[in-house]
């Protein structure tokens, strides 16, 4: 190897080394901006209409929405396909009243993908 | 799984540091090599050839990142959101990986092939790898100026290329020169390249951060436009080199320019290699503009900040919880993290109680106190030339010892959990791995300080080290909320930072630059001044 190889190999060697260590741990940026139910709020049931909305534009087609039922079962959530491209929309339908849990996913559409979780009440109406 | 999740969802990001660097590398090639180098007067077939290689290997290892990063991502997505291959393979990461990956075995290709004629042809896949980065950009997912965003993004990225990752094909280039005109000639054309794509970068840039932090108040008020903020000191600190380089090629002698440019030249590289990685932990926060509520307020920055007496006792052991493990996983179940969106296998967070955050200040203060002592003794060294105060990288082992003992107590040798979680917590791991390399620095450094090592190589490991612990700092930690602590704690982290990349590339110029440049005497100095900032700011390290 020649001499000026070698030189050149240690920026190299820092960009490779850079890389592997210098990267936030933590990716994704979608922010749930605003949600109903809210969080910890009391809805009147049995039927809670369910929208979330985010800072930016989310991949519907690959986001998922659960329900947590107050014995601890998950109910994956029909997301609609008519809402604006920064929100998701379902129907909880059937609800007793209790805790429940509303379990998000979201894959934005720049690839990243972020979750979250909403606790609420559900009051007998 | 939660583990599992973890890994990949750290894999992923590494990646995609990997990724944006490697793309940057093999535009910035073609761009060279096509406006540069062909249009160089002379015959420059050796030269064309080396670019050549480098473009190539630089596509390899883009092709490789990319890979690596869409099945990472893929991965995750199955697992976290049970989604079938098919569904997977339609999401718009996957196509845009697919772009870059496709651009890259194209860049392979043409690279491999001799040739004769021009090189306009590999324009095509360095524009597809740009737009295969911009897809998965913070611009692609806005609701309003989606359009212009994405154009501002790719001219961004595009001219970022140009200059840093044209930069290490300058320095091949002129190695290979056949003669110190023709070197001469390639540095002006480059510079003219590279005034360029800064102004284009800088304009893009500006119209950029009006749409994602918004206001001045964001800008110290969020982690993403203090992150902002960062870029654009780096920013200024390359503009310096560059002007330094400018100069040279104007004014000095052919004979003894191209020593200095070649080394003014490797701390820019190392500087834009920052900046890019910095840029690219960007796209894992969330715009300042989005994050309205609870930011940081100038009141809270100067409270935190306001210098007051260091703290040199530590709250005993009893005081701190007993298993930070339970209660993270505690804080989780009761659902203190669903206020806030966080990432697939992301721990769940939690509140320090006042002594945790005690006990940082005093581990913080007490680094401090070392690293003060460490720029004094080398100042001391360097300036007044002390012979004892050469020994000063010997005191990096008892930072090595403090950190080892002090920084997760809840770990062994102070806490219950045993060695094996230093493994599983990626957290206390990197902690270990940064004891080791202070060891490294410490044991180096001392034998190049005293004479033991004359090797060129072994003098700057030192300067790598420093530089690249100043990089880990400005990304070791973000929330996607404006989780107020947190950017508090950047804040404080950021001119830490900023010092650090200095003294390291400060420290490589002093031992690269010619002596007859005056410049390195001046870097000579720069360097201790730096880690004596260092120990001082942490002396006034705040959590509370």
């Amino acid at each position: 190897m020649q001499p000026g190889h070698r030189n050149l190999c240690v920026p190299i060697l820092f960009a490779a080394v850079a890389g592997f260590f210098i990267v936030a741990p933590a990716v994704g940026h979608a922010v749930l901006l605003e949600s109903n139910p809210a969080l910890k709020s009391a809805v009147s049931g049995p039927d809670v209409p369910v929208k979330l909305r985010f800072n930016v534009r989310i991949d519907a087609l690959r986001s998922r929405l659960t329900l947590i039922r107050p014995d601890g079962s998950a109910q994956p959530l029909e997301i609609s396909k008519q809402t604006p491209a920064d929100t998701l929309s379902a129907e909880a339908t059937g609800l007793a009243a209790g805790a429940y849990r509303l379990r998000w996913q979201v894959l934005a559409s720049d690839g990243h993908i972020t979750r979250g979780e909403i606790p609420f009440t559900v009051t007998p109406s | 799984m939660a583990r599992l999740l973890q890994v990949f969802g750290f894999l992923s990001v590494l990646f995609r540091g990997a990724t944006l660097t490697f793309q940057s590398l093999a535009v910035g090639g073609i761009v060279f090599l096509i406006l540069v180098v062909r249009r160089a007067n002379q015959d420059s077939a050796e030269v064309q050839q080396a670019c050549l290689r480098w473009i190539r290997r630089a596509a390899i290892a883009l092709a490789g990142m990319q890979i690596s990063y869409v099945l990472a991502n893929s991965i995750i997505l199955r697992q976290s959101a049970d989604m079938s291959l098919r569904e997977v393979a339609g999401a718009n990461f996957v196509l845009a990986g697919a772009i870059g990956i496709v651009s890259a075995f194209t860049v392979i290709a043409l690279t491999g092939a001799r040739r004769s004629t021009g090189y306009a042809d590999l324009l095509l896949p360095a524009a597809a790898i740009i737009t295969s980065s911009v897809m998965t950009s913070h611009s692609m997912a806005r609701l309003d100026y989606r359009a212009p965003l994405v154009v501002f993004t790719a001219l961004h990225q595009a001219a970022t290329a140009v200059w840093l990752g044209g930069l290490p094909y300058l320095l091949i280039a002129i190695r290979r020169a056949p003669a110190p005109d023709f070197a001469r000639q390639l540095s002006a054309r480059f510079s003219q390249l590279a005034l360029v794509s800064v102004a284009v970068l800088a304009s893009a840039g500006l119209l950029l951060s009006f749409a994602y932090v918004g206001s001045f108040k964001a800008v110290y008020g969020t982690s993403y436009g203090a992150m902002v903020a960062t870029k654009v000191l780096l920013f200024g600190l390359l503009l310096f080199l560059g002007a330094l380089n400018f100069q040279l090629v104007r004014r000095g002698p052919a004979s003894s320019i191209l020593a200095s440019l070649k080394r003014f030249g490797e701390a820019e590289i190392g500087i834009g290699i920052t900046v890019i990685l910095t840029a690219a932990s960007l796209t894992s926060l969330p715009p300042a503009a989005d994050l309205t509520h609870d930011r940081v307020s100038g009141t809270e920055i100067f409270a935190r900040m306001t210098p007051r007496p260091p703290r040199f006792s530590s709250p005993a052991m009893q005081e701190l919880p007993e298993d930070v493990y339970a209660a993270q996983k505690k804080a989780s179940e009761e659902g203190s993290v669903s206020t806030e969106s966080f990432v697939p296998g992301q721990a769940g967070t939690r509140p320090n109680t006042p002594a945790e955050k005690a006990w940082s200040e005093y581990n913080h203060h007490w680094a401090g106190v070392i690293v003060l002592a460490i720029g004094i003794l080398a100042l001391l060294a360097q300036a007044a030339q002390v012979s004892w105060a050469r020994h000063w990288p010997l005191i990096f082992l008892g930072l090595a010892l403090f950190l080892f003992l002090r920084s997760d107590p809840e770990v062994w040798p102070l806490g219950p959990n045993g060695l094996w979680i230093t493994l599983a917590d990626p957290e206390v791991l990197m902690h270990r791995i940064f004891v080791l390399l202070v060891i490294a620095l410490a044991v180096f450094e001392w034998r190049v300080q005293t004479g033991r090592v004359a090797s060129g190589r072994a003098r700057l490991i030192f300067p790598v080290l420093v530089a690249v612990s100043g990089a880990l700092l400005l990304t070791h930690s973000h929330s996607l909320g404006n989780l107020k602590e947190e950017v508090l704690a950047e804040l404080s982290h950021i001119p830490l930072a900023i010092l650090a990349v200095t003294a390291g590339w400060s420290r490589w110029l002093e031992l690269r630059l010619p002596s007859e440049n005056q410049t390195r005497d001046a870097m000579a100095r720069l360097w201790p001044l730096c880690f004596v900032l260092i120990g001082v700011v942490l002396l006034n390290y705040r959590e509370m």
